[in-house]
């Protein structure tokens, strides 16, 4: 396990440049004694021992990690795995127990409460699993609070308001109030809440899952839209594997408190650290998830054949038809170099693995 | 011991219940045979040494009002400060200042401010229902006994909310300040209204400001407890939304909170509001002016006629106050109005505003409008007629009124009575302590031993022991009805929906306007009592126990059809001891309302601890003991609450 760890730690998705959120060692330990565990023996215990040994939970357990700029990173895991926990961490609305937790730069678990307000009502925002609305109030009101606790006057807080209201497109429910609108709808809300202050980061605590299927994948894709549309860092917590491949640049998985693999959907998908992360994955058919240069036949010492040609980096299924139609292997293109070739036999196999899979399943 | 006891006894005698019935058959013979040996019978006259010292004490504090710089400078200034706060609003609707014929506002002005306020904060159905039920009181011949409850009501609603509901938000918000009130709570909810009066008139004297006071010591737990839960039950999400925005401790509870509690809040004014004026009523007993008085006349000469007006126009009162709050509560839970409807309603309540103010100014120039008048007012003709309607009942219905009574009394009450009561003392609270120990632990034993013996002490154990004769067979009569009807109606929708309206009028009645038809019917009697406290008791306990029958999972009880139980079968089998606990909740509430209204009831003759609280209250040279039976009765409600309430908490 602490091996994971380490691997989290030196693995950042920044490329040199400063991360938006960098978390080092982060504990949150509930019990009667959070503050007499990490340091001591009781640390390498296992939960259950933990709990029996002293009656405390260890929910977030010698977590690090590093969010790039304008990054995706979605963390997943079972139920009690302290996912929200650790979310929560991250903005103190859960005090962490010990660890360092930096958000462009700045040292969170150092702020004063009022700087970390300050912080709260401009830069980070967040979405709740079961939306957090307020029913009393309509929702041009519920968008504005943040603003409205920040001392923005009325009307340029509820112009801010209509701009996002139209952004997620619930023109029209301005003077609404929360029960009167689906859940889908709800969540729309609470999305625009946390956009209203053009926050710099927001963390979303598993915002799907109380949806339908149908208007989840919606939401889904409104996510990709809006991310794709303001860039904004984003800490996204899911239980669901399609969910975080579809929006995920990256995935963290976590088990019983700790960090257990950090990497892309690619990566977790071919190289699983455990049995833990390979159950997650298994579910997944590889021909979703992988690239064609990952299944690309290197050309050795044979010539370019054909002239037919592939980008390196598209997703398998996405050509499936192009590789079974033509009798001959096609050349995968990577910066305009030829790196590789990929046919019938390649796909063949992945495939196999997939069907096998299902019907083992 | 208890291995030993597992190991050698028979499984049958280890049950509880065979415990419990093997006790009271030793008791019962051993009663007989010690019959009438160190019952510690006090004669009326007679002080013990403790009651003396109470009688002292209360003799020094009637001395040290004038002086004493307690009295001087916090009670009597804190006296007078109530004093003039009731009086503002009564001589606003109830009483005319010296030299005037009428109250700042007349009887008309005072219906339709009424009207107004009540369409302010619900709707003009429930004013329009408000305004027949006050009109009601005046058309009873009370409109001024009426309006003098109303004023005093709405004086210790206000002050009692004042305290009550700031108490109440920081308990619910911090668990400290929870913890410590916790207790007080507990202990204001199982003590019997009638032990504050004595001592509060002692500090106070006779008059509006006791009767406030008491009245306020009776409303305040009941609104701390709800506001408490309203801010404790809230969903945490929103809330933790409203911190992840960046809000202040303070935004948090006046954007999020209170908006979000305040339906729950205000079901609080509505419990505090009915609390207060089923005190008030009570208050008569230490001079506060209203419906009490003439009640407690009625009761105290048996004028039937007299007592059924003035109890009338209390049901009336309570129920207005009851829809009215409640209509508040439904309207605060609906979504605001906008556009056309919002114009429509702010039109509507210009226009009954100014209708308002017009009738007020009409109420203070124009006779008819000032004075209710005679040729609405049929208190004559409804007086009389619930006295021959109660002479025809009671002589067509004599076997149930006089015989059914007797036959009672004679072959039940008076045995039980004479199994606690006469009794060696020792032998009665070995007896209790030992059930106690049985249905409750080592813990409880201990406690009620300890109780049981400062009673012995204090020297009142004889009426003790009357009073609690009555109160163990009211709750028996009130535990067969109450499990009976909560079973049906936990059933059965079309029972739940013929019961409720029964039920909402008894949780919204005041205790005292039961004693006036039940003195009618029985006369005054210790059946009377009981039944007073059967009738009080009944509505809440049917109201637990269908709660829990309802609250049995339909799997349960769809498995066990499915397996071919007959209906008996389904409810003693399981739908019974599924909900076991919400039989012993309603036990213990029955006991806690039974015991409240039991000790009221030696105004229509319970005899008991009541009768010498009632005595102190009015010969000096008894204050003593009157205090000590108040005394006793907090001992003796603790007891019995604390063995009822660890039965349900093993279960
Ligand atoms: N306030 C709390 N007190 C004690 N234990 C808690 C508290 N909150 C969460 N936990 C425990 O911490 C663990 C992680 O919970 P959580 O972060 O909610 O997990 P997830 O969001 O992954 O389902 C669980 O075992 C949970 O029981
Ligand atoms: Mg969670």
């Amino acid at each position: 396990m602490t091996t994971t760890t380490e691997n989290a730690s030196t693995d950042s998705g920044a490329g040199g440049k400063e991360p938006a959120i960098s978390v080092r060692n982060l504990w949150k330990i509930f019990g009667p004694t959070p503050n007499a565990i990490v340091g001591t023996p009781f640390a390498d215990l296992s939960r259950p021992e933990l709990l029996k040994e002293t009656g405390c939970v260890a929910a977030v357990r010698d977590i690090s990690f590093d969010v790039a700029d304008g990054e995706v990173f979605v963390v997943m895991g079972l139920s009690g795995s302290g996912k929200s926990t650790l979310v929560r961490c991250l903005t103190r609305l859960i005090e962490p127990t010990t660890g360092q937790v930096l958000i462009e730069g700045e040292d969170i678990l150092g702020a004063s409460a009022s700087r970390l307000r300050q912080l709260r009502r401009t830069k980070f925002s967040m979405v709740f699993q079961h939306f957090g609305l307020l029913p009393h109030r309509s929702i041009i009101d519920n968008i504005a609070y943040s603003l409205e606790v920040n001392g923005v006057k009325k009307d340029k807080r509820h112009a801010r308001a209509n701009e996002v209201i139209e952004l997620v497109g619930l023109t029209g429910y301005a003077n609404h109030y929360p029960e009167q609108l689906s859940g889908g709808m709800q969540q729309r809300v609470g999305l625009a809440r946390a956009l209203a202050v053009n926050p710099e980061v927001m963390f979303l605590d598993e915002p799907f899952s109380a949806l339908d299927p149908l208007i989840r994948r919606d939401m889904q894709n409104e996510i990709v839209r809006l991310h794709h549309d303001l860039n904004t860092t984003m800490v996204f917590i899911t239980h669901d594997l399609a969910e975080a491949m579809r929006i995920g640049d990256r995935i963290a998985i976590m088990r019983d408190g700790a960090m257990v693999q950090i990497g892309t959907p690619t990566e977790l998908v071919l190289n699983p650290a455990d049995d833990y992360v390979a159950d997650f994955t298994n579910d997944i058919p590889k021909s979703h998830v992988l690239c064609v240069q990952d299944i690309a036949r290197p050309l050795g010492d044979r010539s370019v054949s054909t002239t037919q040609a592939i980008e390196s980096d598209v997703i398998v299924r996405s050509v499936m038809h192009r590789i079974m139609s033509d009798p001959d292997p096609i050349n995968v293109v990577k910066n305009g170099q030829v790196i590789g070739v990929v046919g019938r036999e390649e796909l063949t196999t992945v495939f196999a693995e997939d069907i096998n899979k299902e019907l083992t399943a | 011991m208890k291995a030993w006891v597992d190991e050698h006894v028979p499984e049958f005698f280890r049950r509880k219940w065979v415990l419990i019935v093997g006790l009271l058959i030793a008791w019962f013979v051993l009663g007989r045979i010690f019959r009438g040996v160190h019952t510690l019978d006090l004669p009326n006259a007679e002080d013990t040494p403790t009651t003396a010292f109470l009688g002292d004490m209360a003799a020094n504090i009637r001395a040290a009002r004038a002086e004493n710089p307690v009295f001087v400078y916090v009670f009597n200034p804190f006296r007078q400060g109530i004093e003039s706060f009731i009086e503002v609003i009564r001589l606003t609707i109830s009483e005319p200042a010296s030299g005037a014929v009428i109250p700042l506002i007349g009887w008309f002005g005072v219906l339709a401010l009424i009207g107004f306020i009540v369409f302010a904060t619900s709707n003009w159905r429930t004013s329009l229902l408000s305004m027949v039920l006050i009109l009601g009181c005046g058309i009873l011949g009370m409109w001024t006994y009426s309006m003098d409850t109303l004023a005093l009501t709405l004086g210790a609603v206000i002050l009692s909310l004042a305290i009550a509901l700031p108490i109440g938000i920081w308990a619910g918000l911090n668990d400290k300040v929870m913890t410590a009130v916790r207790p007080i709570l507990d202990l204001a909810q199982i003590t019997p209204t009638l032990v504050y009066l004595a001592p509060l008139a002692l500090v106070f004297l006779i008059g509006v400001a006791a009767a406030t006071i008491a009245t306020m010591i009776y409303s305040i737990p009941i609104g701390i407890r709800i506001t408490a839960h309203a801010i404790r039950s809230l969903h945490n999400g929103p809330i933790e939304a409203a911190e992840s925005m960046g809000s202040t401790r303070w935004q948090k509870l006046t954007k999020v909170q209170l908006p979000m509690a305040k339906r729950t809040i205000i079901l609080g004014v509505n419990q505090t509001t009915l609390a207060a004026l089923s005190f008030v009523v009570i208050a008569a007993l230490i001079g506060a002016p209203g419906l009490g008085e003439p009640i407690v006349r009625a009761l105290s000469i048996r004028s039937i006629g007299d007592g059924v007006t003035a109890g009338l126009a209390v049901v009336l009162l309570a129920i207005m106050l009851d829809r009215a709050t409640t209509a508040a509560v439904v309207k605060s839970n609906q979504i605001p109005l906008t556009g056309q409807p919002l114009l429509r309603r702010r039109i509507g309540l210009i226009v009954a505003g100014i209708a308002t103010i017009v009738a007020i100014l009409l109420s203070r120039q124009q006779l008819w409008a000032a004075v209710f008048p005679d040729a609405l007012n049929f208190n004559e003709a409804i007086g009389g007629g619930a006295d021959s309607f109660t002479e025809w009942f009671t002589s067509t219905f004599y076997f149930f009124t006089t015989t059914f009574n007797e036959t009672f009394t004679v072959y039940i009450l008076n045995p039980i009575e004479y199994l606690l009561a006469d009794s060696p003392w020792y032998l009665t609270v070995i007896m209790i302590s030992v059930i106690a120990a049985i249905i409750g632990g080592r813990g409880v034993a201990l406690l009620s031993a300890v109780l049981l013996l400062l009673i012995v002490w204090i020297g009142l154990w004889n009426d003790t022991m009357i009073t609690l004769t009555q109160v163990l067979m009211a709750t028996v009569i009130v535990m067969v009805i109450g499990v009976a009807l909560g079973v049906a109606a936990g059933r059965s929708e079309k029972v739940e929906r013929v019961l409720k309206p029964f039920l909402d009028a008894g949780q919204t009645l005041p205790a005292f306007v039961y004693l006036v038809p039940v003195l009618a019917l029985f006369g005054p009697t210790r059946f009377a009592a009981i039944v007073c406290g059967v009738f009080y008791a009944a509505p809440v306990v049917v109201r637990i126990v269908a709660d829990g029958v309802r609250g049995v999972p339909k799997e349960m009880v769809e498995a066990a059809i499915a397996s071919g139980s007959s209906t008996t079968q389904v409810v003693t089998k399981v739908q019974l001891p599924a909900s076991k606990k919400s039989l012993l909740l309603g036990a213990n509430q029955g006991l806690i309302f039974v015991l409240a209204v039991v000790i009221i009831g030696a105004l229509v003759g319970a005899g008991g601890l009541g009768y010498l609280v009632l005595q102190g209250a009015s010969k000096p040279e008894l204050q003593g003991k009157g205090l000590a039976a108040g005394l006793a009765i907090v001992l003796l409600g603790i007891v019995m609450d604390r063995i009822a309430h660890s039965s349900a908490k093993r279960s």
